[in-house]
């Protein structure tokens, strides 16, 4: 029960919103940071019993007969995760308020911001993989509505687009893996999944289950070539590319991979998948962030990269790699959710995040220079902050590898390289804008930032020197407890600052000496890389395939969507001929001729001339004589009606050839010149293809059913007890009026209604509205 | 009391109040009056009809009490009776919309009545158990929608209600050839007697034939690919809240028969009459797709949707297990539901702003914002997103599909799923993102949207309560995959 209240509270007070807007007024952010806060700390009273091993849970039916069940659990990988959005949501609230002026929509931000926030917890706390697929497609959502905030700039909504695609691509794929996994598990439920595993691991669908869930993990935590979206989802407001783009959202797809450690960890291709799509990412990354121009992309591509990083130690699954995973992706929430607060400080205070315009900040807003510092060192790798103890954890991992093959071998390698293109960009977002002269003219002479403003990034940065001094309290209070949990067996690694010349120290100093050289030719560096393009990205790929799709499919469908009909009723002949004609060459094997009826002279010659009428028809050069050859075949119809003894129908017949005619006439001045000469001699083989056809078909069909004749038909039935029953001798108008009386109601009906829109066509011509 | 004889009244309430609407000639709230309580009491009876089969009796009843099969029986199992129901649902929605919204000429040539019929049209053939009553119900149905589209005699409706016209008579035409033929082979007209002979004839090779006759009439009718082009451009040129019933009702009477015809008829050769279904489901959505991504006219693009949606209805009766049936039944109430939540919203966007042409729209989420989150939640409920009714229809698709091993089919499904979501966000991103173009008029459009409103809720409680839902369409689709029980019901229990 107190797992749903942690989950619906922040969805409760999403609808609080409009009601609380009216009451604090302005200040209604400062009001709901509350709500993080008590939950936070309702989580921290939690962490003591769930660090000890056990599992807080609580389930609810919901839709049963297919296995989604509501069921919350919190261990203490959930928790880890629970705390962050919580902790940092209450940094992100409190520094929202003075982000956001009061004339900005305030209802919907914190609307928005709130519903994601109960997603958030709600994807960490899922115990059913369905409930945590909802959880997740509402963090989609809710992160495209954030990144839409400014909708009426079309950068946001081209990155709130973007976003949603990838993502939600992602998690549609994603859910047809879960299916699988019920297929051969028989169970959303992921405790039961685990205990199960072995029928997954057996399965020959393994493979399949394995890329489908990682491919949603893969959109969701912007792994390459997925990666493309976040630096676009940088339109959001920055307390939002703080929250969602750096410390939780994307580190939805890191949680679902530590959850799925136990299940697939240990086997080759979860390690090829997930650390070499992890290490590419990296890299990729790294390389990219140091030529950003714009702060926030500098970030976004930092974020790219450091979950990268995270994803490529799930991959490797030693118990010493996922701690470090934890642990990085702890220390990465902190600095990157206070660099991003810092940059949103910047932008705020000088107007621009344009790195060409900034220098020599410095001076102005001393605090959030230190912040940036102290954050960037973490991020950087240096001691003695918390991203050196961790960076070194990485290191040591990718030397002590399970796996070995080239990508083991490698894995080092890469890992140094883009340390130092981390490096890199870590001290130009430092030094670069906070020392030297300005570069230019920034629209807002800079000032430093309100003091609350500054709590959320000087909090942050504050933790990352604490981890740094004391990693062995974080690391046995929080990482090797939620390091247990996503193992599911106890994890006991120490975490010190210094310990010894070791390989993973000697790599460091590599990382730390080449950057600082690289530093140094920064200007050149950065012109070098700004050169690079490649022709072939995903970008291009993503425009280009959504270009095709709408002008592609424009030009398509205006192609045979013509608007005539006689081209629409080429089309339906043309699939009543394929589909019933193809189905009778497969199908019938020969038609029963000897039954059919003889044929006399006289319905030959009738026959004859009829073929002749309607040649006559197809070959008209004007309306009238058209006409008259259509009358003709009319008439001949219900001249066969004579012959094969059914007056009533002749009559009918009749009836309906000599009006249609009186009308054609009637109409005859106000029609079209006849089209005849307007046809192209293609499409005149194409109608004469379908009609001899259909004809074909029809024929065909007639005579073979003529000769199937399996069963004994109703009319017998008719024909015995019309009088007996019906109390009439003519069988047909018993049938009509008794036998199937509803028919004939439905038939007057038709008529009725004819008369009537006829009638109300008549009138209300060019009268509506 | 005995529900039996009472399963026609769906179909008698509204012929009798389309009467007393004609009578009270140009009487408007009056004629307002009847239809609202006929509508009402229709809705009622539906669910009434549908705790009484829920538990699996199939009522039947033979009209005139002549004995069976030779007078017409009409039956209604669990899939007749959802139909009813939601069909109830759907015209009670558009009717309220329709106060609102259509002009007061056009009422009081007789709009409601036509309404009614329409209505009546589609009740019978839900209920009908004999095939060439079927085809007069069709007729019924498809004058009254004949009449609905050209009311009014704009220059663009005419245009487009005549082709709509022209090609639902060749589909009617080509209907009666097909009946003929069944009658010429099998002797019966009644469905549960035809299903016997059909199932028992010594050859399948002419059956099958005439299978795929009745897989093109009623594909025309729901729009399946390759035959779904008049409904594209006749749709939209229709007053809004015709294109609603038309996009919410019409097509979908057309799935019902392709549903009722390959469950209970055509069932002995599903290795080649469902795998051609199959086929026809994936193109049906893409085609659908395709078409609609392009558009800029929110109206087309809809309609566009209607033809990619019935894919996925196709898709659960070509997988043709009882989960796949019922996956499809899902679907199908799910998007009747939705997609008139969605035609009512782009009508009540077109009666405030005069146009549903994206590139004209804009900003309009600050100036209506209830108008948007309506849209924003119908759309996303027909992308498929949790908790809305479309993502547990779609996910029970993908699950009997995986389950059926037809992968390709669920790819596909997925993949258009995702487009499905592109096009609804494209809508959204437009209209209602974006910057106002104009000054938009600040009117009261509450009543006018409470039935879209109130079929969103509705989307969404049978997301939630998607556990009582499936127990329902489960029900069904196992019902519908044992014949025998409709047989019985219908040949031996009148």
């Amino acid at each position: 029960m107190m797992l749903l209240g942690i989950v619906l509270a922040p969805f409760v007070a999403a609808l609080l919103v409009p009601l609380l807007r009216r009451v604090a007024g302005p200040r209604i952010g400062l009001l709901l940071t509350i709500i993080p806060a008590v939950l936070f700390t309702l989580l921290l009273t939690l962490l003591p019993q769930v660090n000890s091993g056990t599992t807080i849970g609580s389930a609810w039916e919901w839709v049963s007969s297919l296995g989604i069940n509501l069921v919350l659990r919190l261990d203490s990988w959930s928790l880890l995760f629970a705390l962050l959005v919580t902790g940092i949501g209450t940094l992100v609230l409190l520094y929202s308020h003075f982000y956001l002026g009061a004339k900005e929509d305030l209802t919907k931000y914190y609307l928005y911001i709130l519903a994601f926030m109960g997603s958030m917890l709600g994807v960490v706390l899922a115990g059913n993989l369905i409930i945590l697929y909802l959880f997740w497609e509402f963090t989609s959502f809710t992160s495209f509505l954030l990144i839409g905030f400014w909708s009426d700039r079309e950068r946001s909504r081209y990155g709130a687009q973007k976003a949603l695609l990838i993502t939600v691509l992602g998690g549609f794929v994603m859910l047809a893996g879960f299916a699988l996994i019920y297929l051969v598990t028989g169970s959303f439920d992921l405790a039961e999944i685990l205990a199960r595993r072995e029928l997954i691991l057996e399965s020959p669908l393994l493979p399949y289950i394995m890329l489908l869930v990682l491919i949603g993990a893969f959109t969701k935590s912007a792994q390459v070539p997925f990666h493309i979206w976040l630096p676009n989802a940088m339109e959001a407001p920055t307390p939002i590319s703080a929250f969602l783009h750096s410390a939780t959202m994307v580190k939805a797809g890191l949680y679902l991979v530590g959850r799925l450690v136990p299940l697939f960890g240990g086997t080759a291709m979860w390690f090829g998948l997930v650390s070499g799509v992890g290490i590419a990412t990296l890299v990729t990354g790294s390389l990219l962030a140091v030529k950003q121009d714009d702060l926030k992309a500098l970030l976004a591509y930092s974020t790219i990269s450091q979950l990268g990083l995270i994803m490529t130690l799930f991959g490797l699954g030693t118990p010493l790699a996922i701690a470090a995973a934890v642990f990085h992706l702890f220390n990465h929430a902190a600095f990157k959710g206070a660099l991003f607060m810092v940059v949103g400080i910047i932008d705020h205070e000088t107007g621009t995040r344009d790195i060409n315009l900034l220098g020599g900040l410095a001076k102005q807003m001393p605090t959030t220079a230190a912040v940036t510092g102290i954050a960037a060192f973490a991020m950087a790798g240096l001691p003695p902050f918390s991203g050196f103890v961790s960076k070194e954890l990485f290191y040591e991992a990718t030397v002590h590898p399970e796996f070995s093959g080239w990508l083991a071998g490698l894995l080092p390698w890469l890992a140094v390289g883009a340390s130092i293109f981390t490096f890199v960009y870590s001290m130009l977002l430092f030094f670069y804008v906070f020392f030297g002269s300005p570069r230019g003219q920034t629209p807002k002479s800079p000032h430093e930032a309100p003091a609350l403003m500054l709590v959320g990034p000087v909090v942050l940065a504050l933790l990352t020197i604490f981890t740094g001094l004391k990693p062995d309290f974080i690391g046995q209070s929080l990482i090797n407890p939620a390091a247990a949990g996503i193992l599911g067996s106890p994890v006991a690694e120490h975490y010190r600052l210094w310990h010894g010349v070791t390989t993973p120290l000697l790599m460091s100093l590599a990382t730390i000496g080449a950057g600082t050289v690289l530093y140094l030719l920064i200007e050149p560096l950065r012109r070098l890389f700004k050169k690079v393009k490649s022709r072939v990205n995903p970008n291009r790929i993503y425009d280009w395939g959504l270009d095709l799709l709408t002008n592609g499919s424009a030009k398509l469908t205006d192609w045979y969507m013509t608007g005539f009909l006689r081209d629409y009723v080429v089309y339906i002949i043309g699939a009543f001929v394929v589909f019933v004609g193809g189905t009778y060459l497969l199908k019938v094997r020969a038609i029963d001729a000897w039954h059919f009826a003889p044929v006399n002279l006289f319905e030959l010659l009738f026959a004859l001339l009829f073929v002749v009428a309607v040649i006559v028809l197809i070959l008209a050069s004007s309306r009238v004589i058209g006409l008259i050859a259509l009358g003709i075949v009319g008439f001949f119809i219900a001249s066969f009606w004579v012959i094969f003894r059914a007056p009533d129908l002749a009559l009918t017949q009749l009836i309906v050839e000599t009006i249609s005619l009186i009308l054609f006439l009637l109409a005859f001045a106000h029609l079209p010149s006849y089209f005849k000469d307007l046809e192209a001699r293609k499409k005149k083989f194409i109608d004469a293809v379908t009609a001899t056809g259909f004809g074909v078909v029809t024929a065909g069909l007639a005579l073979t059913a003529h000769g199937t004749r399996l069963y004994e038909p109703l009319s017998t039935y008719y024909i015995e007890n019309s009088l007996k029953l019906g109390g009439g001798r003519n069988i047909v108008n018993v049938i009509l009026v008794d036998f199937r009386g509803l028919d004939t109601l439905g038939e007057i009906t038709v008529l009725s209604i004819a008369a009537m829109g006829v009638y109300a066509l008549v009138k209300l011509r060019g009268r509506a509205r | 009391m005995k529900l039996d004889n009472l399963i026609i009244l769906p179909v008698l309430l509204p012929l009798a109040g389309a009467i007393l609407t004609f009578m009270l000639k140009g009487r408007l709230s009056r004629q307002k009056l009847v239809a609202l309580v006929v509508l009402g009491l229709n809705l009622a009876w539906s669910l009434l009809l549908l705790a009484q089969v829920r538990s699996g009796e199939i009522l039947a009843f033979s009209a005139g009490d002549w004995p069976v099969p030779f007078g017409i029986v009409f039956a209604c199992d669990i899939f007749s009776a959802l139909m009813l129901t939601v069909s109830a649902i759907v015209s009670l929605a558009v009717l309220l919309y329709a106060f609102h919204s259509i002009d007061i000429e056009r009422g009081k040539f007789n709009f409601y009545a036509f309404f009614l019929l329409l209505v009546m049209g589609v009740n019978g053939a839900f209920l009908t158990g004999d095939i060439f009553n079927l085809y007069v119900f069709f007729e019924i149905m498809l004058i009254s929608s004949y009449v609905l589209m050209s009311l009014g005699g704009e220059k663009a409706q005419l245009r487009e209600t005549f082709k709509y016209m022209v090609i639902n008579m060749l589909a009617s035409a080509l209907f009666l050839i097909g009946v003929a033929l069944l009658y010429a082979v099998t002797g019966t007209l009644n469905m549960a007697d035809l299903a016997v002979k059909i199932r028992t004839a010594a050859d399948h090779g002419l059956l099958t034939v005439i299978a795929m006759i009745f897989m093109v009439v009623f594909g025309t009718k729901a729009a399946i690919f390759p035959l779904y082009f008049w409904l594209p451009q006749s749709y939209p040129a229709t007053p809004p809240a015709v294109n609603a019933v038309l996009g919410g009702l019409l097509t979908k009477v057309g799935v019902y028969c392709l549903f009722r015809a390959f469950t209970l008829l055509f069932t002995f050769d599903p290795g080649y009459t469902h795998t051609i279904l199959r086929f026809i489901a994936g193109a049906t959505m893409a085609a659908g797709i395709i078409g609609a991504v392009g558009q800029f006219g929110m109206r087309s693009l809809l309609s566009y949707h209607i033809v990619s949606q019935i894919g996925y209805m196709i898709m659960g009766l070509g997988i043709f297990t009882p989960l796949g049936i019922a996956a499809g039944i899902y679907h199908l109430v799910h998007n009747m539901i939705v997609k008139t939540a969605l035609f009512l919203t782009a009508g009540v966007t077109h009666d405030l702003t005069g146009t549903t042409d994206l590139h004209k729209l804009g900003g309009l989420l600050k100036v209506y914002p209830l108008l948007g989150w309506t849209f924003f939640f119908a759309g996303i409920s027909l992308a498929g997103a949790p908790p809305m009714s479309g993502f547990f229809s779609k996910f029970a698709l993908i699950l009997a599909g995986l389950d059926a091993k037809h992968y390709l089919l669920v790819t596909v499904a997925v993949l258009i799923s995702l487009l499905t979501l592109y096009s609804m966000m494209k809508i959204f991103r437009y209209a209602f993102w974006g910057q106002a173009s104009r000054e938009y008029p600040k009117v009261k459009y509450g009543p006018a949207l409470c039935s879209a409103v109130a079929l969103v809720a509705i989307s969404l409680a049978m997301g939630l309560g998607a556990d009582w839902m499936l127990e329902l369409v489960m029900a069904a689709g196992e019902q519908m995959m044992d014949p025998d029980l409709y047989i019985r019901a219908v040949l031996l229990e009148v």
